[in-house]
């Protein structure tokens, strides 16, 4: 017994021994792996234990300058799939079937796609939420919807060109969605969840998340209103003078900058900016495979050409006052100097025509403003040589970009100082030869509405936050002092005789005291019948406010001339916007002797009160009939009539007294009034007139000719000028 | 004095040297049994939760037989072991029957058939093998004092049996079963004191042997490779050691607290049972593991004492042999889960999840416990 207790003595500490070598190995191996290899262990582990997704940031909204959506982000849902679990289900037909009912797709292609060798498929992007709750609700096995949004323009075409649009990963492409995508998109926030090994979630609090920052809300200087107009005018315009290459047209608030609206047309839906329209998806019907894809994308960087900014042309007479400035500020002539027009003038070699043939003979100063003279010009240029020329061409920005917020903002080009010689310059001084931007030369004639102070324009008025907080103000910008507040305010005032006396006519809105210059311009190569109609015009004349420009590229109609179509568009765009601004009307003396009058209701009174009822009112009053009280009236109290009208007055009741409209069209102001009255009617003036000037004329009357009217009724008359360049 | 007197004389004597269980044995085992409960809970909830469809599935059923593993330890600490030496080759022999017939009507799970039982009551008898053969050994040993010195009709008898038994393991088959089978017999005999180069021939004869079975089988090969360099195929054949690594590489020093872990997610198959203590490194860190590897070096270094201080050679051999089987499971257990030798199915005591295993291993503790009341103290 004795001797086998000693065995197990002497064997239990080898067995200790053992133990204590294999805990420590152990523990050694722990340590290996714990500390030596932790790191790496330990990021292994947690790249197959987490599900990094990305969540996506909300894109601002963008609004015009008083509120208005004008692209939002709305919330929709894309449907994916796990092909792994959808076969695992073995219900892929069954889960095909249903889908393709709901997305409206094919059947086939839906279960080709969901049981492919991935890990994850994109079914169906960006479907509206009632799809989404169908699908949610047949709760189809590894199916799965991931919230995305869309971006939706609630007035589809409006401003198309400026605000531009996004692609499908919510990236700006085009417009202010590309310019301010920084702003608009915010911070993407990322969620890192736990995944376990069967993919699904974890219970444990995320190990990250990393809050989406919102995009900012952007404000446009835009007007919607605005923009409604002119963009409509344009389209109307467009249509009626035939034009060919689109159209353009900028209003600006001349003091600040501010774009009120900016359009081009043809525009294009901001919903589907990759659809051409049918017809000029039409166009294509022939070409096949690459060619037609390249066509197609041609058409589409056409369609999305922001014509204001992008395009540019030669300004024709609209660069005129710029010349004029340049001369004036170098004092080499002086206002009330004359000129003498023979329908042309020599430069070297060439012999360069006036507009005119035959010419204008003696004119002053502002009459070759206002007829638009070249010699005149050609006279100005001359004088103020090439180097003053350039120097002033550079500091009315016209050799470079504006500095606007809008991609693809083009400079024009001019000729090289070398190359700029007397032809040159002639040719030069009345917008011709070189080319510019619509943008351009807009921002030039701030300098002119701003006494010389020209501003920078912006479309981009302030960023705020979803609570309205201003985050950013894009202020204005003064780009420079280009000319002195004199020679500004001078040309200004010559601008405004355009409008009233001279070539720009056509745009003379009544009680708007409007500037503006006319421009026709003939394309490159030069007898291709194709010209540039523009027109650029601000009111109130004697304190700008706003500013515009606009341009028909390619009107093929009965005229080409800016004074014939560009300046009635400009007049009735700006009719509209002048009154929907609420800019005061300053009505002239001539604009007073044809201001409309309320007519008194006088039905009722004794004949002795009728004197004291239009006491004042500026009509004048037929009384027909012997009674001694008023029975009836034409017009009735509360209708309008021009000042110095006449009101019938009816003392009996008569069956009839009707009075036949005598027809006056092509007549002037004075002889329809004369005309009219004389057959017992009122004349009532609508639209562009100037009775004051002797050569407008009716063109059109309402009712017309013939017409049976209660006698003292008005006929309304429109006048537009025939004779104009 | 009488044959009566001196009966109760010694009855007497005896009584007063039987003294309580050792209490600081005791309180090791306790304190594993509760932190394996605990651990259970832990490591099987989420796998419980998804594949059950309850958290506390596994945590229950090893409450419950931790209860009755606790009172059966209970039991047979409390009469005296000469009764277990008694029933030793019984037991033995029972255990070989079951182990004959376990080829023909075990039940087989996962490719191996190591069941006995019927529905959900079911257990290993190499779990048995494990306790009977160590407690024939120490029992035949103690009757023939002379074999210890004797090689064949001592060391190679009782090596054949060793190897015998743990062969009818290996057919299962169940290899880790089978090698802590014959580690705790080869204890025993250790303990019994045969020539040290005994057993460093029989090493040197077992390696190359070991290795060929491995070679034999293609999916023991296999983790062999895998386990030599185990992110090669970190999908496939390495998976769980992969995942067991990237749990205990993710504990670092304090660890992700307690049910934190991330990898019990269906990443670490069923990691309640073999795989649990890369789920303690991940979620105690390097402090709980080597926390938990201290306590089993406590419960060892206790079962050594205890087999330093038996009053008999059965005793001695016994708690020698209980003591190596705890021993050599923790061993390979960790080893496996660190990726220190290929993997095998080895069960970490008190913390895997397992009842006949833990019901078996609360026999040994009791027989352990009941030793100890028996050894003499050198205070």
């Amino acid at each position: 017994m004795v001797e086998l207790k000693y065995n197990i003595k002497k064997r239990a500490p080898i067995i200790t021994l053992i133990s204590v070598i294999v805990f420590f190995a152990l523990i050694g191996r722990l340590m290996y792996w714990q500390f030596i290899k932790g790191a790496e262990l330990k990021s292994g582990a947690i790249q197959q234990q987490t599900l990094d997704s990305v969540v996506s940031s909300k894109r601002g909204i963008i609004y015009d300058r008083n509120g208005k959506v004008l692209a939002q982000s709305i919330s929709v849902q894309t449907v994916t799939a796990s092909p792994a679990e959808v076969k695992k289900s073995g219900k892929a037909d069954e889960i095909s079937e249903t889908l393709a009912k709901i997305l409206g797709k094919d059947e086939d292609d839906i279960k080709k796609q969901i049981t492919k060798n991935s890990s994850y498929e994109i079914v169906a992007r960006k479907i509206d939420n009632e799809k989404a709750e169908k699908i949610r609700k047949a709760e189809l096995k590894g199916i799965y919807l991931i919230e995305d949004s869309k971006r939706t323009y609630p007035y589809s075409s409006l401003a198309s060109h400026v605000i531009g649009f996004v692609g499908t990963d919510n990236q700006g492409l085009n417009g202010i969605e590309m310019v301010y995508d920084k702003y608009l998109k915010g911070m993407p926030g990322r969620m890192i969840r736990s995944k376990s090994a069967s993919g699904t979630e974890m219970p444990f609090e995320y190990e990250k998340y990393i809050n989406p920052e919102n995009g900012a809300n952007l404000v446009l200087t835009i007007d919607e209103v605005i923009q409604h107009f002119v963009e409509e005018e344009l389209k109307q315009a467009v249509a009626d003078y035939d034009v060919e290459n689109g159209a353009a047209c900028i209003i600006m608030n001349a003091k600040t900058g501010e774009i009120l609206a900016m359009a081009t047309y043809p525009d294009y839906d901001l919903n589907a900016p990759f659809t051409l329209p049918e017809d000029i998806e039409k166009e294509l019907d022939e070409l096949k495979g690459d060619e037609y894809d390249k066509a197609y994308s041609e058409r589409l960087n056409k369609l999305w050409r922001n014509k204001a900014v992008v395009d540019s042309y030669e300004p024709g007479s609209t660069f005129k006052p710029f010349t004029a400035a340049m001369a004036l500020e170098e004092n080499l002539v002086s206002t009330n100097e004359f000129f003498s027009c023979s329908g042309g003038l020599q430069v070297n070699d060439y012999y360069i025509r006036c507009w005119k043939s035959g010419g204008h003979g003696q004119v002053s100063f502002a009459e070759g403003f206002e007829n638009s003279c070249n010699p005149v010009f050609m006279n100005l240029g001359a004088r103020v040589g090439a180097e003053r020329f350039i120097k002033y061409y550079k500091k009315f920005g016209f050799m470079d970009t504006t500095g606007f917020d809008l991609p693809g903002e083009a400079t024009g080009s001019f000729h090289s100082a070398s190359r700029f010689n007397d032809v040159e310059i002639a040719t030069s001084s009345f917008g011709q030869t070189f080319i510019i931007t619509p943008l351009q030369l807009i921002t030039a004639y701030t300098a002119i509405t701003n006494g010389g102070v020209m501003v920078r324009p912006h479309i981009a008025k302030e960023l705020v936050d979803d609570d309205g907080n201003v985050i950013k103000k894009f202020e204005t910008e003064i780009i420079r002092q280009a000319i002195s507040k004199e020679t500004a305010d001078t040309i200004r005032d010559i601008l405004e005789g355009v409008v009233e006396n001279g070539t720009s006519k056509n745009a003379f809105i009544r009680g708007y005291r409007l500037a503006g210059k006319t421009g026709t311009s003939e394309k490159f190569p030069r007898g291709n019948g194709k010209y540039v109609a523009s027109f650029v015009g601000f009111a109130p004349a004697n304190d700008p406010e706003i500013i515009g420009l606009i341009m028909l590229d390619e009107p093929m109609g009965e005229s080409h001339m800016g004074g014939a179509i560009a300046a009635p568009t400009f007049k009735k765009i700006f009719d509209e916007v002048l009154r929907y601004m609420d800019i005061e009307p300053q009505f002239t003396e001539a604009d007073l002797l044809i201001t409309d009058k309320p007519v008194p209701n006088v039905e009722g009174l004794g004949i002795s009160e009728l004197a004291k009822a239009f006491g004042g009112t500026g009509l004048k009053y037929n009384i027909l009939g012997k009674g001694d009280t008023v029975v009836s009236q034409v017009p009735k109290g509360g209708a309008t009539l021009a000042e110095g009208s006449t009101v019938a007055i009816y003392t009996e009741k008569v069956a009839s007294d009707t009075v036949v409209v005598p027809d006056v069209k092509g007549m002037t102001a004075t002889d329809a009034n004369i005309t009219l009255t004389n057959a017992g009617l009122n004349m009532k003036v609508s639209g562009a007139a100037d009775t004051g000037q002797g050569s407008a004329t009716v063109s059109v009357q309402t009712p017309e000719a013939g017409t049976e009217l209660q006698r003292g009724s008005p006929v309304s008359v429109e006048f537009s000028f025939s004779n104009v360049h | 004095m009488s044959l009566k007197s001196k009966l109760s004389q010694g009855r007497k004597k005896e009584k007063n040297d039987i003294d309580n269980v050792d209490y600081s044995l005791l309180v090791i085992i306790l304190m594993l049994l509760c932190f394996g409960l605990v651990m259970v809970f832990s490591a099987s909830s989420a796998n419980a939760h998804y594949v059950q469809g309850d958290a506390t599935y596994f945590f229950k059923r090893q409450l419950i037989w931790a209860v009755a593993g606790l009172l059966i330890m209970w039991f047979v600490s409390q009469f005296s072991y000469k009764k277990i030496k008694q029933y030793a080759n019984l037991l033995f022999t029972i255990t070989i029957v079951m182990l004959i017939l376990v080829p023909f009507i075990g039940i087989k799970i996962n490719g191996a058939r190591r069941w006995l039982g019927f529905g959900s009551l079911t257990f290993q008898p190499s779990e048995f093998a494990k306790l009977t053969l160590v407690l024939f050994l120490a029992k035949s040993i103690s009757i023939f004092p002379g074999r210890t010195k004797q090689l064949t009709n001592g060391y190679i008898r009782y090596f054949i049996i060793i190897v015998a038994v743990a062969g009818l393991v290996l057919l299962q088959p169940h290899m880790s079963g089978a090698i802590v089978i014959a580690m705790g017999g080869v204890a025993v005999l250790f303990a019994a004191g045969y020539k040290i180069r005994y057993f460093v021939i029989t090493a040197m004869g077992a390696l190359p042997a070991l290795l060929a079975l491995a070679i034999m089988s293609p999916y023991r090969l296999k983790r062999i490779t895998s386990f030599l360099d185990p992110f090669a195929d970190k999908l496939g054949e390495s998976w769980q050691i992969v995942q067991s690594l990237y749990a205990i590489g993710s504990g670092g020093l304090f660890g992700m607290g307690l049910g934190q872990s991330r990898q019990k997610f269906l990443y670490i198959p069923e990691p309640q049972n073999d795989f649990i203590f890369a789920i303690i490194c991940e979620e105690l860190g390097f402090i709980g593991a080597v926390f938990v590897i201290f306590l089993f070096a406590l419960l060892i270094w206790k079962g050594i004492m205890i087999a330093k201080d038996a009053p008999d050679e059965f005793a001695a051999l016994t708690a020698t042999g209980i003591t190596s089987l705890v021993a050599v499971q923790v061993l390979m257990n960790i080893a496996v889960v660190s990726s220190m030798m290929p993997v095998t199915g080895v069960p970490l005591p008190f913390f895997s999840y397992g009842g006949s295993s833990l019901v078996i291993l609360l026999i040994e503790m009791g027989i352990l416990l009941n030793i100890s009341r028996y050894t003499k103290k050198t205070r």
